[in-house]
Formats: C-alpha cells, sequence, structure tokens
C-alpha cells in the first residue's frame, strides 16, 4: 500500500524533464489528433494517434505524479472512454448492417448522409477512427496505470481520505 | 461553632465567585470567537469574490494563448485548408486547450510577452554562432595533440530564478559541443566539460546573462535595456 501511496505524491525532481514535459504535452496531444483526423489521407489512424495520446497522459505521470495526472482524468473517465470508443466502433459497423451492408460497408451511409458515396466512405472512416483512438488511449492509460501501481489505483479515493 | 459556620459561608461565597468569573469568561470567549469567525467569514467571502474574478481572467487569457499557438501548430501540420478539416482542427485544439491550458502557461510572469519572445528569437543566431565556434575547437582537439583534453565537472551557482530560464541555460549548453548539463540541484548547475577552454568559456557567464537579459532576470542591467528604453524616452520628450 505504501508503494501506492509514493506514486500518488511522487514528481519528478528534476527541473528540465518536468518543464520540457510540460511545454510538450499540448503539442503532443494536438499531433496525436492530427495523427487520427488525416489518418484517411495519409499514414497513421485511430491506433496511432491513440498509442500518442495515451503517451502524453502517461508522460505526465511520471512527471507532475499520479495526483495531478488523475485530477486532470479521473479513472471514471478512462472507463467511459474505453467503452465509448468500442461503442462508436461498432455502432458505425452495425448501423451499416442495419442499412442493409455489410458489417463496415461505409458506402451504406450515404443513405442517411447524403453526401456521395466516396465522402460517405470517408466520413465513416473518421468516425471509426475516433472510437478506436478514444479506446486506444484509455486501454493505455490504463494498462500503464495497473502496472505502475499493481492495480491498487482504483482505491485512490481510501488512500486520499486516510491522507486528510 | 461560629467560626465554622463563618469559614463554610466565606467558602461558599468564593465558589460563587469563583464560578460566575468561569461563566463570564465562558460568554466573553464565545462572544470574541464569534466575532473573530465572523469577521473571517466575511474577508474570505470578499477575497473569493476578488480572486474568482481573477483567477476566470487569467484562465480567459491563458486558454485562448494556447488556442491560438495550437491552431497554428494544427494549421501547419495539417495542409489541408477545406473548411471541414479546418472545423475539425478548431475542436481538436479546443479539447487539448481545455484540458492543457495550466501546463503551457504555468508561471506567467509580469514580463512582456512579446519582449521575451523578441529577444528570445535575437537570441537564437548567438547560439547557432557560439556552436559553431565550439565545433571547431572540439574538432581541433579531436584531431590536435592528446594533452589538450582535460575533461572535468565544473559547477557554478546561477543568477538565474525561473524554471524556463534554468531549462534554457541547461539546453543552451548541452546544445553547445564540449559541454553536457548533468544536473540542475538548487540552482546550482553541474556541467561536464571536456577541455579547459570551454570550461573557461562557460564560466564567463556570457550566455547566462543573454538567458538573464531574455527573461528579464536578476536585476541583469544590459546595454539592450538601455536601448530599448530609449524610444520611451524620446517619446516623453
Amino acid at each position: 500500500m505504501s508503494g501506492v501511496n509514493d506514486m500518488m505524491t511522487k514528481q519528478s525532481d528534476d527541473v528540465i524533464v518536468k518543464t520540457v514535459s510540460r511545454l510538450l504535452i499540448p503539442f503532443m496531444q494536438i499531433y496525436a489528433l492530427y495523427v487520427i483526423a488525416h489518418g484517411h489521407y495519409s499514414p497513421g489512424g485511430g491506433f496511432q494517434g491513440g498509442v500518442i495520446l495515451g503517451a502524453s497522459i502517461i508522460l505526465l505521470v511520471i512527471t507532475y505524479g499520479l495526483d495531478n495526472a488523475l485530477r486532470k482524468m479521473s479513472e471514471k473517465m478512462h472507463i467511459i472512454m474505453c467503452s465509448t470508443g468500442a461503442i462508436i466502433y461498432a455502432g458505425i459497423g452495425v448501423l451499416c448492417l442495419i442499412l442493409g451492408g455489410n458489417f463496415l460497408d461505409y458506402a451504406e451511409l450515404d443513405q442517411i448522409l447524403h453526401v456521395g458515396i466516396a465522402q460517405a466512405r470517408s466520413l465513416g472512416i473518421l468516425g471509426v477512427e475516433v472510437g478506436v483512438g478514444m479506446t486506444v488511449m484509455a486501454a493505455m492509460i490504463s494498462i500503464f496505470l495497473d502496472i505502475v501501481t499493481g492495480g491498487l489505483h482504483s482505491k485512490e479515493k481510501n488512500i486520499q481520505g486516510k491522507r486528510a | 461553632m461560629e467560626v465554622t459556620i463563618l469559614v463554610q459561608a466565606t467558602d461558599r461565597s468564593f465558589e460563587i465567585l469563583e464560578k460566575a468569573r468561569e461563566r463570564s469568561r465562558q460568554v466573553l470567549d464565545t462572544a470574541a470567537r464569534l466575532t473573530s469567525e465572523s469577521q473571517a467569514v466575511h474577508r474570505k467571502r470578499v477575497e473569493a469574490i476578488f480572486k474568482g474574478a481573477r483567477q476566470t481572467k487569467t484562465e480567459i487569457t491563458r486558454f485562448t494563448a494556447t488556442f491560438i499557438i495550437l491552431f497554428g501548430f494544427w494549421l501547419l501540420l495539417s495542409g489541408h485548408y477545406d473548411l471541414f478539416h479546418i472545423s475539425i482542427g478548431v475542436l481538436c485544439c479546443g479539447l487539448v486547450s481545455h484540458a492543457t491550458h495550466d501546463l503551457l502557461f504555468a508561471n506567467p510572469r509580469a514580463g512582456d510577452m512579446r519582449v521575451i519572445v523578441k529577444r528570445f528569437i535575437t537570441y537564437i543566431p548567438w547560439l547557432f554562432y557560439q556552436i559553431v565556434l565550439s565545433n571547431m575547437h572540439v574538432v581541433r582537439l579531436a584531431l590536435g595533440p592528446k594533452n589538450l583534453i582535460d575533461p572535468k565537472i565544473i559547477e557554478f551557482k546561477t543568477k538565474l530564478e525561473s524554471d524556463i530560464s534554468f531549462v534554457t541555460l541547461a539546453n543552451s549548453i548541452t546544445l553547445t559541443p564540449g559541454t553536457i548539463t548533468l544536473d540542475i540541484r538548487d540552482g546550482v548547475f553541474y556541467v561536464h566539460a571536456v577541455s579547459k577552454k570551454t570550461a573557461e568559456d562557460l564560466l564567463t557567464g556570457e550566455m547566462e546573462d543573454r538567458i538573464a537579459h531574455i527573461f528579464m532576470e536578476a536585476d541583469h542591467v544590459y546595454v539592450q535595456d538601455t536601448l530599448d528604453i530609449a524610444p520611451v524616452f524620446v517619446e516623453l520628450k
């Protein structure tokens, strides 16, 4: 239990690492969202962007401590995002199925979007990528938190109550 | 008999007196506490109003500044300037700057941001010139006689104040060939220098002076400062 407590409060004591990561994290996140949003034009996509997004939060945990990082994005939020992303992915797939095509047959989305088949495919891919990105990001962070705290971070409230 | 009655009566009167004193002290204490509490509550409320207003204002400024910087970065990356991609960009920049507006501008200082940026840009060519100079020095060390190489760790206390200037100095030292910043502890820099000349160049403190000048720190009076101020005096005249 003391290990978790250490991790909750521990910050990097190196001023260079802290300042540089503080300045880099917003740009990392924008780059990750760029990779997700331009996945249908250029290399990249949901998985790659999600991993970069997860890495930016992991960098925040390493440099500023679990406490500060979880204040930005709680564990409940991770679980919600993880499942929402999967629902978006499966939902678009099933929507195509309902509209009469195969699973993830984006061309069928034209029936509700009315933008032309090519544009409908592009939008469908974008939607799926957003879902994949959310799931991958939340899963990366959850795996990291589980490893780093030995799976005890779900008891954060008890620990914080004891300290207060 | 009479004496005992008298003593008892005196005792009793003393007891009553003691109790009365105790009661009055309690009442006074309660009154004092209530006044101080109400005063404290009032002061806190006033402070909260002022601080809240100031906080939201700085937060909005930070959010806008972060948003503009990130959106510039997005446009640089994207290369698709149609309505669809730009609206996605606005959405993403809004999300990220909402999440990280306290990271990019963690310790806003009183100094004028435009002056800092301008001075920083003029600092970069000087840094490149220094890098070229020490590159040539290191080439001479590598190709010349062995006895010129004299590696050592030097430490010096810096007069800089903020984290960002520490980082600028440390990275400038590391970028210059021949010197590497190993650590910063409580304002003391530990630097590895490969030869006597690089160590001496560093200890003259010119780089530190220039960085103090950029971030307007350490009461640093620099020739450029007076030059910057001169137009203001002209206008005043």
